[in-house]
């Protein structure tokens, strides 16, 4: 009983959520560090990867935020950008970028920043 | 005139009567600790999308102050981690009992806890993290197993949880109380069953004090002993009902009364006394930690003290709130006793006017928690339907912009009149206390001290959120 009290602590401790499919991107934020009010977000990927939509939902880190939800436009091979995403409130965000491929194969990546 | 008792109403009072009814309202809140669990372990990292999250720091806090504004404690009274009590009857079996230390019998261990809970809510922005928070609630049944196997019944709430003695604190400005209806009675009552409890045995009616292991319907009483005739507070009631169920006389009355004015005629310990003035000062810093001059502050304070350590700057901020708060209420109370006339003991002069702290300590946290709570309440749908979806349930897809449930523009004013109303209920025990001493001049000292305090917290509550784990900017 003992031990298995302790394999599911062990395995309690372990358990850490599957972001899924990784999205290999190069995210840039113009102003390179955004304050409060609206940024371009540049989200570059592999040209080759073919993508078909890319949303960006924007979370603050405190529960009960209602997030920013836009939608990126393609601006070039590879290219896809937001012209004015809405950092509402100062503090910390966690980006979501989901992208679909002409498979509606889905891609997830995060990023975190801090808005002054 | 009779004061209106709740235990009359059609099917409330055989609800609470019904030895079940503890356990009916404890199950909804286990199944949501469950839930939090399943989600905070398995689901995504993401606070705002994470049922543990959103469940524990929004719509806990949230109903809770409103619950205790209504009615009362209702949350120690349909708290899951009382269910507990089973398995650690079964362990009480094999384990040894002991005695809660006569040195820790009183609030002191609770604030010591308190402290660093919020310390470590900030720290490790427990808020921010659905991980920390499913362990914060698996850590918290599993002091309450310990407590309750090596000691006896009641000490877990009483001298240990910091989540219930904030409840009992904040409970003293509740419109109920539990109180007896006819005083007469419990003079005559032979087994003071409220507090003894009751076990009706073949052979007639006796305490479970006397006899802890006879056979028979069995009616525990007062875990954390109050005796029914002598309640003069909220303070460490759960709002069991056990007392009701103990009672062979149906003797216990859930009376209604004046909310926020029972620290005008109880008589605390200086404990308490300083818990509620704590718990004010920690609330006011609560909410401080969520706006800009926070971070400027502590950014000011990391030049000041050349370090970068963020668990330095965090207890020094902590520190010196607190005790600033601390060293000014002391003060404050003295020159009021001195003013009165009255040449008591700087203890006894906090014990006297710090009682007035408990409504404005209320009303920091209801202040804070309802912005939170409203805001973001309809958020427990999507992330109960994301955590169902987990599970396998087919629940639909969650509407994540499902949020708020006033306006923005409504929040300050709200705000506002919570705090004003606290400062109302405050200003009363003052002025009774005041009364007391035929001295009015010393009520106003301390009154304007309120005052002071209440234009600082809607200073801060004014500030433009800033929802930030770490303390200090990136260099």
């Amino acid at each position: 009983m003992r031990r298995l009290f302790l394999l599911a602590l062990v395995l309690l401790s372990a358990c850490r959520p599957k972001t899924g499919e990784p999205l290999e991107a190069e995210v840039r934020f113009v102003p390179e560090h955004p304050t409060v009010g609206k940024a371009e977000i540049c989200i570059e990927v592999d040209p080759r990867l073919e993508l078909t939509r890319v949303e960006v939902v924007g979370d603050m880190t405190h529960a009960g935020m209602i997030p920013v939800e836009d939608e990126a436009h393609p601006a070039g091979p590879g290219l896809w950008r937001v012209d004015a995403f809405d950092f509402n409130m100062r503090g910390d965000w966690v980006l979501t970028i989901t992208a679909y491929d002409k498979q509606g194969k889905k891609y997830v990546k995060e990023v975190r920043l801090t808005v002054p | 005139m009779r004061t209106p008792d709740l235990l009359r109403l059609p099917l409330v009072g055989r609800f609470f009567r019904w030895r079940y009814s503890r356990f009916v309202l404890q199950v909804p809140l286990l199944l949501v600790a469950l839930l939090a669990l399943y989600d905070g372990f398995m689901g995504r990292q993401l606070a705002p999308k994470n049922f543990a999250t959103v469940s524990v720091w929004l719509h806990y806090r949230g109903f809770l102050v409103l619950a205790i504004a209504v009615l009362g404690n209702l949350f120690c009274a349909a708290c899951p981690m009382m269910l507990v009590r089973g398995p650690t009857r079964f362990a009480k079996r094999f384990l040894p009992e002991f005695k809660w230390p006569r040195a820790l019998r009183n609030k002191y261990f609770v604030i010591a806890l308190t402290l660093f809970y919020l310390f470590a809510y900030e720290y490790w922005d427990l808020w921010a993290s659905p991980w920390l928070t499913a362990w914060l609630i698996l850590g918290y049944f599993g002091v309450a197993f310990v407590v309750d196997a090596l000691f006896p019944e009641g000490t877990f709430c009483k001298y240990v949880c910091p989540l219930g003695n904030f409840n009992f604190t904040l409970s003293t400005v509740s419109p109920t109380q539990i109180a007896a209806r006819d005083p007469e009675v419990c003079l005559r009552c032979e087994g003071k069953y409220c507090v003894n409890g009751r076990v009706e045995t073949p052979s007639g009616r006796k305490t479970l004090k006397e006899a802890p292991n006879a056979e028979g319907l069995r009616f525990p009483g007062c875990e954390t002993k109050l005796y029914v005739p002598q309640i003069q507070s909220n303070m460490d009631c759960t709002l069991c009902m056990n007392c009701v169920r103990a009672c062979p006389y149906d003797n216990v009355a859930w009376k209604l009364r004046a909310p926020g004015t029972e620290a005008a005629w109880a008589r605390y310990k200086i404990d308490v006394v300083w818990l509620g003035v704590l718990l004010f000062f920690a609330g006011f810093m609560n909410a401080f930690a969520m706006v800009p001059p926070y971070y400027q502050l502590a950014e000011r304070l990391s030049e000041l003290l050349g370090t970068r350590n963020e668990a330095l700057l965090l207890s020094t901020i902590f520190v010196l709130w607190t005790g600033l708060g601390l060293f000014l209420t002391l003060g404050v109370a003295m020159l009021a006793d001195r003013v009165s006339g009255v040449r008591a003991s700087p203890l006894k002069a906090v014990r006297f006017w710090g009682t007035g702290f408990f409504p404005l300590a209320f009303a920091m946290w209801a202040g804070h928690y309802a912005f939170h709570f409203l805001t973001g309440w309809a958020s427990i749908i999507p992330v109960t339907q994301q955590a169902l979806l987990n599970l396998g349930l087919p629940v639909g897809e969650p509407d994540w912009t499902l949020a708020a449930l006033v306006p923005e523009n409504w929040l300050y004013p709200l705000q506002v009149g919570i705090l004003y109303l606290g400062l109302l209920a405050a200003s009363y025990v003052l002025f009774r206390r005041a009364r007391e001493r035929n001295h009015f001049l010393a009520g106003g000292i301390v009154f304007t001290y309120f005052f002071l305090l209440v234009a600082l917290a809607l200073w801060v509550l004014a500030q433009p959120m800033e929802m930030r784990g770490t303390l200090l900017l990136p260099q």
